[in-house]
This record gives structure tokens, C-alpha cells and sequence, in this order.
């Protein structure tokens, strides 16, 4: 019994290093992405918004399956036209990571978004008045202050990317959700395994709000408490 | 000088090739060890089960070595089509809607299924049970073949959600008899208190327009190297008497089946 508890809280690891390095690339393509669509240039709006607007009107899953098997399917396809016999393997984690960053840099882009339109204009004009470049400007002026406005969407957003890890396991990665659904089918005892890892996501999402709220409450200072 | 993406791509299969011919004794089989007894993981996280055993005795005869990816079953087939595995091991039945994207060898297990009913009723075919209620799963071969022949003699047929819901109803009196494969009726009710005074009735069921013909060991279409030499494998183990072994190993009765 206690090599299957092992076994889950291995997968706990995996879980842990998906989500936080797909988090790092939603935040890269989310930063990127708001900023093209609030670049007022035609071509980079529209491609932005054709984004977001794609990626979040399609179920996780699909997405997941489509880029990975899809992709796999493509690149083997392709090769064997190619009169290559090698068949093509895309690294699972790499393929979860990137299409889980890929999926919630939609959302992020949103966050983002909202929180540096929440910045008077004002502000960033002034800065140019200063002499202060467009780097310079975005991170001594709206980088501080947009942290503060994107934090409670960030906090949801990164919630629902920790659960959504749980879906790799469909291309081949053992998360924990999959290692417990194998040791309740080994044993017949679904529910100590399914509360066990159930446990574990609380543990793992408490400790996150925990942190993002001191972050919250450093990038809050000097204005008034939001009430939480 | 100029370098396509063509030259590219046959220098790379020229190396791959290399590593190719090394590796080419490896059989990548796919299995979702969710599935007890037939694949499922030991507490020291090892695939096992009837499956498992069943590879591991065709790569044997096959000279190859069984390598095991574990997949989960929804992506099984996608997972095949990508070129993940070469084959999938892990009680895959051969279907209609299957047969259609996957090629599948010969089945290595076929269970049947039974009416299954109070021991006192007196069992002589569909036509002796009119207007008794039999519960069955919904989408279930056992379905069809309640619907197929049964409710055509006047037996009243009615599909549920989930076994475990037919067995309640039995236990609560709201029906009378199910029909479900021997292996599930077995481990799931049979064996237990509120199954005590049931028994299987009939001949086992085996019409393959209802049930299908069995489990076998799929794989990509075309690859009739493969299947003949995964058919001769399956052949090999049951005339050497490796598949009793596995068989005993696992189950009372014998899961061939016709």
C-alpha cells in the first residue's frame, strides 16, 4: 500500500515542475500578447486577438491532443514523404509544458491586458516627458503598478493551470491523477488514493495563495488595502 | 553549397537509422495499467497482469524485447498513430468502429458472457424468462445482445449507467437477472453476499455479432510483417503450453474461450 503513496507523491514532483515552468512560458507569451494587442498596429492586434480568442474558446484537452498526437501524426507524415523511415518523438514534458504555457498565455494576456489599461495614461505620458524611453517606461512605470491590478486574475489563472496539469497525463506523463487512478485500480480502494491526492492539490494550491497574497500585499503598499 | 531541408531530413534518418538498427530488437507496447487483473502496477510501480505476462511471453517468441509505455486509454489509439508504440497489449477489444482505424492480430482472450439469474428459476433459453426484468450496462456488448435477442422473446430489458447500479437493483429486488461478462458477474457479484443465491445460467455467449470476436494485440494498419509474426507468436504460446500457465496464473476458468 505504501509504494502506491510513494509512487503518487513522485508524480506530486512532476506536477509541481509542469505547472511552474508552463507558468513561466504563460507569462512570457501573456506579457507578449498584451502587449501586441494594445500595440495599435493592425496586423499584430489581429493575431493577438485571433489567439486568445482561439486558445480560450477550445477545451484544454483538445488543444492538448491536437497539438501533441496531431503534431506527432504531421511531423511522421511528413517524413515518411520525406522517404525517412525515423519516426519523429516530441518529448512529452517539453510538449506538456509548451502547450499548457501555450493554452493559459491566452488567459494571461487578458490579465495583463486589463491591468496595464487600470494604469493612467497619464502616468506613461509623463514618464516620456521625463525623457524615459518605451524598456525604461514599461519597467519602472507600468511593470510595478500592473503587477498590483493583474494579481487576482493571476491567482485564478494559475489555479486552474495547476489542476489542468492533471490532463498530461494523456500524452504519456504520470502526474499524480493518473498514478492514483492506477494504485485504486490495483488495490479496489479508489478513495484513499483519490482523497490522498485530492490532499495534496490543496496543500500545493494553499501554499501558492499564500505566497501570491504577501506578493499582493508588497505590491500593494502605499495605496489602500483591498479587502481579501 | 546549397542544404535543403530534404538532405537535412535524409541525414538525419541516416543517423537514426544507426541507432535504429541497435534498438531494432525493442517492441514498444502500450498499456494502461488501470485494469485489474489483466494490467496493473505493483506497489513497486512494475507493470504485471494477465496482459503484461501474455507481451512479455509473444516478445519471447517474436525474439524481441518487450519495452512498456504506459498510456492512458483515452489517447490508446492516437498515441499508436503517432508512432509512440508499435503495438497495444491491454485488453483492447476488436471492434466494428476499430477495425475501421487500427489493425488488430488474433485474439489472445475472449470471456463470455451469461445470463445471469436466481438459482431457482428454470433457464431453457430467451423464451423461458418472458416478462422477467433484466437489468444490463449501457453501450455494453451485453446490451446489444439483451436488445438483439432477448427483448425480442418479451423479457423486459433495461440499460443502466453502471454495473455496480444493475447489481443494487438485483439486491433491492427491482430486477431480476442481468447478463454481464463471466469475469466482472464473477468479481463483482457472484463472489459476494448479495450474489449468494444467483447463479450463471445457459450456454456461454460467444455470437461475435453481439460480442465481438474477442481481445487482440492492435497496431498500425498495414504492417502485415508484424501481424503474421505477432499471429505465429500467439499461436506458439498456446500450442506450448505457455498460455495455460498464464491463464492458471490468474483465472479459474479458461478466458481463450471458442
Amino acid at each position: 500500500m505504501s509504494g502506491y503513496y510513494l509512487s503518487i507523491l513522485q508524480g506530486a514532483g512532476l506536477t509541481i515542475t509542469v505547472s511552474l515552468a508552463s507558468l513561466l512560458v504563460s507569462i512570457a507569451l501573456g506579457l507578449l500578447g498584451a502587449t501586441a494587442k494594445l500595440s495599435g498596429r493592425r496586423p499584430i492586434v489581429v493575431l493577438a486577438t485571433t489567439y486568445t480568442t482561439l486558445i480560450r474558446g477550445v477545451p484544454d484537452l483538445v488543444v492538448m491532443l491536437l497539438v501533441f498526437y496531431g503534431g506527432t501524426i504531421g511531423l511522421n507524415a511528413l517524413m515518411e514523404r520525406l522517404g525517412s523511415e525515423t519516426t519523429v518523438d516530441i518529448n512529452p514534458f517539453f510538449a506538456g509544458v509548451l502547450t499548457i504555457g501555450f493554452i493559459y498565455g491566452a488567459y494571461m494576456t487578458e490579465t495583463f491586458r486589463g491591468a496595464i489599461l487600470s494604469i493612467p495614461p497619464g502616468q506613461m505620458e509623463a514618464a516620456w516627458a521625463f525623457g524615459m524611453g518605451r524598456t525604461q517606461t514599461f519597467f519602472r512605470i507600468t511593470l510595478p503598478q500592473m503587477v498590483r491590478y493583474a494579481l487576482p486574475g493571476f491567482t485564478n489563472n494559475w489555479l486552474v493551470l495547476i489542476k489542468t496539469t492533471a490532463l498530461v497525463s494523456l500524452i504519456g506523463l504520470q502526474e499524480m491523477t493518473y498514478l492514483a487512478k492506477q494504485a485504486s485500480s490495483a488495490t479496489r480502494s479508489p478513495f484513499a488514493f483519490f482523497l490522498f491526492t485530492a490532499a495534496l492539490f490543496l496543500v500545493y494550491t494553499s501554499i501558492s495563495l499564500w505566497a501570491l497574497r504577501r506578493l499582493s500585499r508588497r505590491y500593494s503598499l502605499g495605496t489602500r488595502q483591498v479587502v481579501h | 553549397m546549397k542544404f535543403g531541408f530534404k538532405q537535412t531530413a535524409s541525414m538525419l534518418a541516416l543517423v537514426t537509422a544507426a541507432f535504429g538498427a541497435a534498438a531494432q530488437a525493442e517492441l514498444k507496447v502500450a498499456i494502461d495499467p488501470t485494469y485489474e487483473p489483466f494490467t496493473f502496477k505493483t506497489a513497486d510501480g512494475k507493470p504485471t497482469g494477465f496482459d503484461v505476462d501474455i507481451a512479455n511471453a509473444l516478445c519471447e517468441k517474436m525474439k524481441r524485447k518487450c519495452v512498456f509505455v504506459e498510456q492512458v486509454w483515452d489517447s490508446m489509439i492516437p498515441g499508436l498513430q503517432a508512432k509512440k508504440y508499435d503495438v497495444i497489449i491491454s485488453s483492447m477489444s476488436i471492434t466494428e468502429d476499430r477495425v475501421k482505424v487500427v489493425d488488430f492480430s488474433d485474439k489472445y482472450y475472449n470471456t463470455p458472457s451469461k445470463v445471469v439469474l436466481k438459482k431457482d428459476v428454470k433457464y431453457t433459453g430467451p423464451a423461458s424468462i418472458k416478462g422477467k426484468k433484466i437489468g444490463v450496462l449501457k453501450g455494453s456488448t451485453q446490451e446489444k445482445y439483451a436488445m438483439g435477442e432477448l427483448k425480442p422473446a418479451g423479457v423486459n430489458v433495461v440499460p443502466y449507467e453502471a454495473q455496480d447500479q444493475v447489481y443494487l437493483d438485483i439486491k433491492s429486488g427491482r430486477l431480476d437477472g442481468t447478463v454481464a461478462d463471466i469475469l466482472e458477474v464473477g468479481g463483482g457479484f457472484l463472489s459476494k453476499p448479495e450474489g449468494k443465491d444467483y447463479a450463471e445460467m445457459g450456454e456461454p455467449l460467444f455470437i461475435p455479432k453481439y460480442f465481438g470476436s474477442g481481445v487482440g494485440v492492435a497496431m498500425r494498419k498495414g504492417q502485415k510483417e508484424l501481424k503474421a509474426s505477432v499471429n505465429d507468436a500467439i499461436k506458439a504460446i498456446r500450442a506450448d503450453g505457455t498460455y495455460k500457465k498464464l491463464n492458471d496464473k490468474y483465472f479459474k476458468i479458461d478466458v481463450y474461450g471458442k
